[in-house]
């Protein structure tokens, strides 16, 4: 067990999931949902039926709070934007920096791409989509870009600049638009976005979350570009010593961090149907919190893109589980916080139980190593 | 019966077996020497004693009776003192606040100015310190702070002071003082513990010496029995044989490096020297004399280098580490935990640091290239551990300085620059080091050594360039190769 979850990490998160649920499906109780059927038009339309007074009333069914299809679905939507910014967010904290500006980055990129989408209209065809998605994407990107590109032009602390950027990017948000939101999408893009594989499931956000995190996951762990990212976190001065542009690896970090902002920008859009520059207000906190509950260290060095979307999915479900448990939503900020920092603490105490393990191996080797003589020996057992 | 004695005293810290079953006994007025190689436990004996580590098991005593000092403060309370290698201060604040930081006299929650400089003044003459309390921190000479740092650890009533490698960052002067300031203490009657590597120093000051190996307890010994060669032998456990490398007896190929006036302001100016194929130069100077400098400059770390560095017969920009390592130069840095390694990564990922490039396609590292090539190379080093997913925090100096050098080795370089290659390393990782750099020498590889080790620069370089103030002073060639040559150049 312990072996497992050295090597796996990731596998207390999934643990705390499991018993998340387990405890809200309990705790939770039922609720009675109307009930709806897809009528032959494949339109949801409510269920009938006739009581004992021979009135034709609607119907209702009686389900657990929380396991059910429609609470799942809007959890798992409500994570997709979180995780991926939270994917992101990893990488940057792994090279040792923090983004701050990042809600603001969501917020800014969704105005340019509504700005460009709006014109088009709701009969805007696919050309239009293209180009919206492009420069929402790109736009965030880009002012990942310009973050990094201040730290490490300027040698400034991460915090500052994207505390500074915060404020400016959602500022020009603010003034593009005076405040207004803009919405009018073409419905092609929007009906993709919202596309239902099953009834009341919009799958297009689940898959986005889960190809970013793959990919990321991938690129952290099995390229060298990857590689290098936690070699910078993990000693910058020795990073250098090895040839690493450091300077360009944080670059990259900052620009992918901006990405991932476009990319929730664009699900954002899709899915609400309009941008304004007061999205994403608050966002940098939570994206943070999940990256640090996935496991990422400020320190730097350490992190995973499948913590960062369990340690969204962690947030989420808590933040849900709070509205089952008949918790007001208002206390959903204390309780985010106090996860934040039990999450940090579970951590530490396993990176100490992680060194006594490591201890108690060691002494068992080196008993190895006494035994066969005082010559210098490697650690193969001796072949006699 | 002995003052303080330690008795059956084992401690384990992840990678290694610090100390195991060691008992030593401690008299009143004298100071007792703890030698050993690095790793051998001197340090962490002082500091278990110190109350900085707690032992595995094992017993303490002063004065026959058991104490359990398990935190520096409870340790103080029983007047054990710790001066150690690290300064740990407030640089901006004063010398007396730093002096009473525990625990500032306070008139009811306010600062009780008179009394904190009454107090720090006490402290400081207690040792015959002559500082000024108010001077801000910063401003200090090392040797002034560390006196500082023995006047709050002494307090007023220390009965036993426990000395780490205190000698290490002090002027010849400086230690002067620290000396008589020993002298002085033993007069009181403090029991003192000298953990050094520095032989004359051991045999100017201690009464009596332990000998540590890896962990063991090897002799105690009063200084007048013992001897340097004696000391050696029960320290390493075998002679050390400086043998002749066979890279002296082979001729040096093309020219590699050519350096042509390097300056770079404030650090060293026109700087010229060359080093062939097939030879280790090695460079000499003091600390502070712009070696580590040179050397950083060379790899294309220094933005601000000016002059001509030739790689190959061809001019090389300055100022750009890539180029440098396109050039196939490699460099062994001077503090391997700041420069050589991540100390949290492990074996692997740091052996193939700087060539991540080269063990991927695609952009994708091929995992299995990277542990087969990896693996030779530290079965070839002999890097001593559990497996290649070690962490590197976790090895001893000598296994992290041979991680540090493998990097090195994944491809073969031109010109391999070490920083003080066995700073820090324990003697048989040190002869192995020697062997190595020896081997590659006589493939072919060009050398540039720095080193503050006299024995080893002497006998393992050609040639040796003399640095003083950032101006080279001299090269000696290895005929006229002596001790006093070499110190006349470089002071």
């Amino acid at each position: 067990m312990n072996l497992s979850f050295s090597k796996f990490p990731e596998g207390g998160l999934i643990v705390v999931i499991i018993a998340l649920g387990l405890l809200l499906a309990i705790f939770g109780g039922s609720v009675r949902l109307p009930k709806l059927q897809t009528n032959p038009d494949g339109k949801r339309e409510r269920v009938f039926e006739t009581n004992a007074a021979g009135q034709k009333v609607p119907a209702f069914e009686s389900v657990n709070k929380f396991f059910n299809a429609r609470t799942l679905v809007q959890i798992a939507k409500d994570t997709s934007f979180f995780a991926i910014m939270a994917v992101g967010m990893t990488i940057v904290i792994i090279t040792g920096g923090i983004d701050l500006s990042i809600g603001s980055m969501y917020a800014l990129a969704s105005v340019c791409g509504a700005l460009v989408l709006s014109p088009y209209g709701p009969s805007g065809g696919g050309g239009a989509t293209v180009l919206g998605v492009v420069v929402t994407v790109g736009v965030g990107a880009l002012l990942g870009f310009l973050n990094g590109a201040m730290i490490t032009a300027f040698k400034v602390h991460p915090f500052i600049i994207t505390l500074g950027t915060m404020a400016i990017f959602r500022g020009i948000a603010f003034v593009q638009t005076s405040g207004q939101s803009i919405g009018g999408f073409p419905d092609g893009f929007r009906q993709f976005v919202r596309s239902e594989l099953i009834p009341d499931l919009s799958f297009v956000p689940l898959i986005v979350m889960i190809i970013v995190t793959v990919v990321g996951g991938i690129f952290l762990a099995q390229t060298a570009i990857g590689r290098k990212i936690y070699a910078v976190g993990g000693n910058e001065i020795a990073s250098r010593y090895s040839g690493i542009r450091v300077g360009r690896i944080k670059l990259l970090a900052y620009t992918l961090t901006g990405l991932t902002a476009g990319i929730a920008s664009v699900l954002s859009l899709g899915y609400y149907g309009a941008g304004s520059s007061g999205d994403g207000q608050g966002y940098e906190l939570n994206v943070i919190a999940a990256s640090v509950v996935g496991g990422a260290s400020l320190v730097g060095g350490k992190g995973t893109a499948l913590g960062a979307l369990l340690g969204a999915v962690i947030l989420q479900m808590i933040s849900n589980g709070l509205v089952i448990l008949n918790i007001p939503q208002n206390y959903s900020q204390i309780v985010i916080g106090m996860v934040v920092i039990a999450a940090v603490l579970l951590d530490q105490l396993n990176a100490a139980l992680a060194k006594r393990r490591l201890l108690a191996k060691t002494s068992s080797i080196k008993k190895e190593v006494v035994k066969s003589g005082d010559t210098p020996v490697s650690l193969k057992p001796k072949t006699t | 019966m002995a003052f303080l004695s330690v008795e059956n005293i084992s401690k384990t810290f992840p990678g290694v077996r610090a100390l195991d079953n060691v008992s030593v006994d401690f008299d009143k007025a004298s100071v007792h020497a703890l030698m050993g190689e690095n790793g051998a436990g001197k340090s962490t004996l002082g500091k278990i004693i110190a109350g900085v580590y707690t032992p595995d098991t094992g017993t303490i005593k002063i004065e026959g009776r058991e104490v359990k000092p398990t935190d520096p403060r409870i340790a103080q309370n029983l007047g054990i003192a710790l001066v150690h290698q690290e300064l740990a201060f407030c640089p901006n604040m004063t010398v007396a606040e730093n002096l009473l930081l525990g625990g500032f006299p306070t008139n009811s929650g306010f600062m009780d100015w008179s009394k904190l400089r009454e107090k720090s003044r006490a402290l400081l003459h207690e040792i015959g310190a002559d500082i000024d309390v108010e001077t801000p921190l910063a401003q200090l000479t090392t040797g002034q702070e560390q006196m500082v740092q023995i006047a709050g650890a002494v307090g007023v009533n220390a009965r036993i002071i426990i000395f780490d490698e205190p000698t290490s960052s002090l002027s010849t002067n400086e230690s002067e003082h620290l000396f008589e300031l020993m002298a002085r203490l033993k007069q009181r009657g403090v029991a003192m513990l000298y953990v050094s590597h520095r032989m004359d120093e051991i045999f100017r000051v201690c009464d009596t010496i332990t000998v540590l190996r890896d962990g063991k307890h090897v002799a105690t010994e009063p200084i007048a029995q013992t001897n340097r060669d004696r000391l050696i032998r029960q320290m390493v456990g075998r002679e050390v044989l400086m043998t002749r490398p066979k890279h002296l007896d082979l001729q040096p190929g093309e020219e590699i490096l050519r350096v042509e006036n390097l300056s770079s302001t404030g650090k060293f100016e026109n700087v010229s020297f060359n080093v062939c194929r097939g030879e280790i130069v090695g460079m000499g100077g003091l600390v502070g004399a712009g070696r580590t400098e040179v050397a950083t400059a060379i790899f294309g770390l220094d933005n601000r280098a000016t002059g001509k560095v030739y790689i190959k017969g061809k001019e090389m920009p300055l100022g750009n580490v890539n180029e440098s390592m396109r050039r196939r130069i490699a460099l062994l840095p001077e503090d391997r935990k700041r420069a050589g390694l991540v100390l949290g990564m492990s074996i692997l990922d740091n052996t193939s640091l700087a060539h991540i490039d080269y063990f991927s396609a695609g952009g994708f590292v091929d995992r299995k290239r990277e542990l087969t090539e990896v693996e030779k190379l530290t079965k070839r080093l002999r890097v001593k551990a559990p497996s290649l997913e070690t962490i590197t925090a976790g090895l001893s100096g000598g296994n992290q300085q041979k991680v540090a050098l493998a990097k090195w080795m994944v491809r073969t370089c031109d010109l391999l620059i070490v920083d003080e290659p066995t700073r820090g390393v324990d003697v048989g990782a040190k002869a192995e080091i020697y062997e190595l750099l020896d081997e590659v020498a006589c493939q072919g590889l060009a050398i540039l050594m720095i080193s503050s080790e006299l024995p080893e620069l002497l006998n393992l370089s050609r040639r040796v360039v003399v640095l003083r103030e950032g101006f080279v002073t001299g090269e000696l060639p290895h005929e006229k190769f002596s001790q006093e040559a070499v110190l006349h150049l470089m002071a």
